[in-house]
């Protein structure tokens, strides 16, 4: 025992034994410097808490896109020359496609993994915008945009932006008769905008719909340049995470100038890998049992086939419905037409997202209060934001109702016309009640809470 | 993992000599089973296997996924719980970072970067040249754009159609006086463009049906009760592809916009703002159906400067 002790002692005196990760340090600090910084940065705090994990899904489903998104660009053919279809899909046997869609369907039916590779992709995104959007409410009611929070609300939300896009960017590629419906409504919207729309949508699209080269022209934009951006808001989003640290949520020994939580490691470090294998381990059971864009059953794109149906992946629903909902106004201004569907393909859009980028400014201007804050609230302590934040998710629930309108009228054997009508009423009444009625309720709960 | 346990500071897990988690030494208080996570990893062992021989062998997309997400589970389950369990509890604190509020700082961040500025700025000629002549290289970068695409000219207004077009059908068949019987329809092209996607037409035979309403200036329009709207959608440009024989209606199956076929294919609901345009038809010699000219109004989805 007491040699054991002396030989720790001694260990301590003339450097401890070479144990592997004592190597490492000493190999960075020789060839990097900075070994201090890093021994600290070893203990930076993670407070602990479920609501913090909805970032990290976000974050995690963009990896597990990366990697399933190489592997797809290895088989994948970007291009619309015709070709007569002989793979192993046989009920299109013949049939005259383009290269880019045969390409999809040996990937599905030949490429070993393929179809899985290829469902978890799609369920990866789906995911990835669901997870940003509740990431975002997250932010949204606990207050957690305020200073100093403000610029990474802003590159959240421009994440969201490019995320959605570059969703709708993926699953044009395929250039199944889906995919080719929407760039034709995609080409219809960018048509619709005032004095610049018709050069706009044919710079873009290299010509008038249809064009041969879009599915070439979308790649790159889809694999490339939205991926880079993503990537390099997505470091700037976590570069600040990890300079401002993370924000907590009321509890002893916290305030605005001290945290409290978990070191990075090994605790959070541990706990956060598991999560994320825990998540790829779902999605990519999403991806095996289930069946996502079944595009060999849609057929390939012809300008002259229809769709019956035709729905956009979920987080375009709101725009769907949008541009389902909002009525024929076209308007003709001396020799010029202002087609109805630039106001809610357009101009929603910009009215949505304008007042969620001003939010913190707003929010500090409302309240006259700029404080630079680190502890969170709870949705009921603020009355009026939890009033604003449920009128407007009421707003694009609605809305998300009325793009899958058709589905829900054959479904219940409702009438089309009529449900069409109900929510052209519902989305403008709706929301104004539920925000009164979520007022009345946290507004009771907060004086509960103001008491005790 | 107590909120209590939480509270204390760097508080050791119960580790060590006493209780050490997943030993065989005693198990005292706050003692943690380590088997979830063995059964976790070897749940990957297995799976990872049953992976590798399931792609071997060409095994189904569930097999194979089913294999790949239980070793991920697995390897997942096991290292959250071995962070949340069994690594212990150790809760620290420490100051969050507090911005540069005193004046003093301010003033020095504020010097700093004045002495730079200056530095450039004092070049009060250059100066101006530089954003000028800055500003417009980025502007002459703009005509890059042009590369990609031309500008519309008339190709958002004009269709195949000529006049003494032979209206035939998706095989290139042409179509006849006798082709349709009242009350059908069928999806028609300009000869020679059949792939022409703002072309096509839906031609119903209407036949002799009070109902029908023959708009001023189109009663030539519709010879032997012939008559033919574009197929292509006013509202988003989808093919009008649905016809709904009782209501003689058509329906768009994009977002549903509904033209009533007896009334000059106005839209009675849905989101469409402007009637599909009508073809003006004309019957030839040889008993072919023609087009008397082109659309008289641009086909499809409006633009600004169709008006």
């Amino acid at each position: 025992m007491s040699e054991h002790r002396l030989k720790t002692s001694l260990g301590r005196a003339f450097g401890a034994a070479p144990t592997p990760a004592r190597r490492a340090a000493r190999w960075l600090d020789r060839n990097l410097g900075g070994s201090s910084i890093l021994r600290e940065e070893l203990r930076h705090i993670f407070p602990d808490s479920w609501a913090f994990f909805l970032g990290e899904i976000a974050l995690y489903c963009f990896i597990v896109l990366v990697a399933t998104g190489i592997f797809l660009a290895l088989f994948f053919h970007a291009s619309q020359a015709v070709v007569i279809y002989h793979g192993s899909y046989h009920p299109l046997s013949g049939v005259p496609m383009s290269d880019a869609y045969s390409s999809v369907l040996d990937l599905s039916w030949n490429v070993r993994a393929g179809l899985l590779i290829r469902q978890v992709h799609h369920w990866a995104a789906l995911v990835f915008v669901a997870a940003l959007i509740i990431h975002l409410m997250r932010m949204f009611f606990t207050g957690a945009y305020r200073r100093p929070r403000r610029i990474n609300w802003l590159i959240g939300l421009s994440l969201l932006l490019l995320v959605g896009f570059n969703g709708l960017m993926g699953y044009s590629l395929p250039d199944d008769l889906l995919s080719g419906t929407g760039l034709r409504i995609a080409f219809s919207i960018t048509e619709s905008i005032p004095f610049i729309g018709p050069t706009m949508a044919t710079v873009l699209f290299g010509g008038d719909f249809p064009t041969t080269g879009i599915i070439a022209r979308i790649y790159p934009v889809h694999i490339f340049l939205l991926p880079a951006a993503i990537a390099g808001l997505l470091g700037a989003h976590l570069g600040l995470l990890w300079l401002q640290r993370h924000t907590e949520f009321p509890g002893p020994g916290r305030d605005d100038r001290t945290m409290v939580g978990s070191p990075m490691v090994p605790q959070y470090a541990l706990r956060t890998t598991g999560y994320f294998l825990l998540l790829a381990g779902v999605i990519t059971a999403f991806g095996a049992w289930l069946q996502i864009n079944p595009v060999w059953l849609y057929g390939p794109f012809r300008a002259t086939d229809a769709t019956t149906s035709a729905q956009p992946d979920w987080y375009m629903g709101w725009l769907e419905g949008a541009v389902r909902m909002f009525p024929g106004w076209d308007i003709q201004i001396g020799g010029f037409l202002l087609p109805a569907i630039f106001w809610p393909a357009v101009v929603l859009p910009g009215l949505i997202f304008t007042p969620l980028f001003l939010w913190p400014w707003l929010d500090s201007l409302a309240l006259r209060d700029n404080r630079f804050v680190n502890v969170l609230q709870y949705p009921s302590q603020r009355p009026g934001r939890m009033a604003v934040g449920a009128g407007f998710f009421t707003f694009l629930t609605v809305l998300l109702v009325g793009g899958g309108d058709d589905v829900f009228a054959s479904a219940f054997g409702w009438s089309l016309p009529v449900l069409l009508r109900a929510l052209q009423i519902l989305v403008i009444v709706l929301p104004p009640l539920v925000a009164a009625l979520t007022y009345a309720i946290a507004r009771r709960r907060s004086e509960r809470w103001l008491v005790s | 993992m107590s909120d209590d346990a939480r509270q204390t500071h760097a508080a050791p897990a119960p580790s060590g000599e006493n209780g050490a988690p997943g030993g065989h030494g005693p198990r005292g208080p706050g003692w943690v089973p380590t088997w979830p996570a063995t059964v976790g990893l070897v749940v990957t062992l297995v799976a990872s296997v049953g992976f590798a021989v399931s792609f071997i062998r060409d095994a189904s997309t569930q097999w194979l996924g089913g294999f790949l997400a239980a070793a991920l589970l697995g390897i997942g389950l096991a290292l959250a719980y071995w962070g949340r369990d069994l690594a212990g509890d150790e809760v620290i604190s420490g100051p969050y970072p507090v911005p540069h509020e005193d004046a003093e700082g301010r003033a020095a961040l504020g010097d700093a970067l004045d002495q730079s500025v200056q530095v450039i700025t004092r070049r009060h000629f250059l100066t101006k040249m530089l954003v000028f002549a800055g500003g417009v290289f980025v502007l002459s970068q703009v005509v890059l754009l042009g590369a990609l695409g031309p500008r519309p000219k008339n190709s958002l207004r004009t269709t195949s159609w000529r006049a003494g077009s032979r209206l035939v059908t998706f095989d290139g068949v042409p179509v006849t006086r006798d082709t349709l019987a009242a009350g059908t329809f069928l999806v028609a092209f300009p000869e020679g463009h059949l792939d022409s996607a703002d072309s096509q037409i839906t031609l119903l035979r209407i036949g002799a049906d009070p109902h029908f309403k023959t708009l001023a200036g189109r009663e030539s329009w519709s010879p032997e009760g012939y008559v033919a709207y574009s197929r292509v959608c006013t509202h988003a440009g989808c093919p009008v592809a649905q016809y709904e024989d009782q209501a003689k209606v058509l329906v768009c199956p994009c977002h549903q916009s509904t033209f009533d076929l007896m009334n000059g294919a106005q839209p009675v609901a849905g989101p469409a703002g402007r009637p599909l345009p009508q073809l003006p038809l004309a019957i030839d010699a040889q008993g072919n159906l023609t087009a008397q000219s082109d659309f008289t109004v641009p086909v499809g989805p409006g633009f600004w400067d169709e008006g």
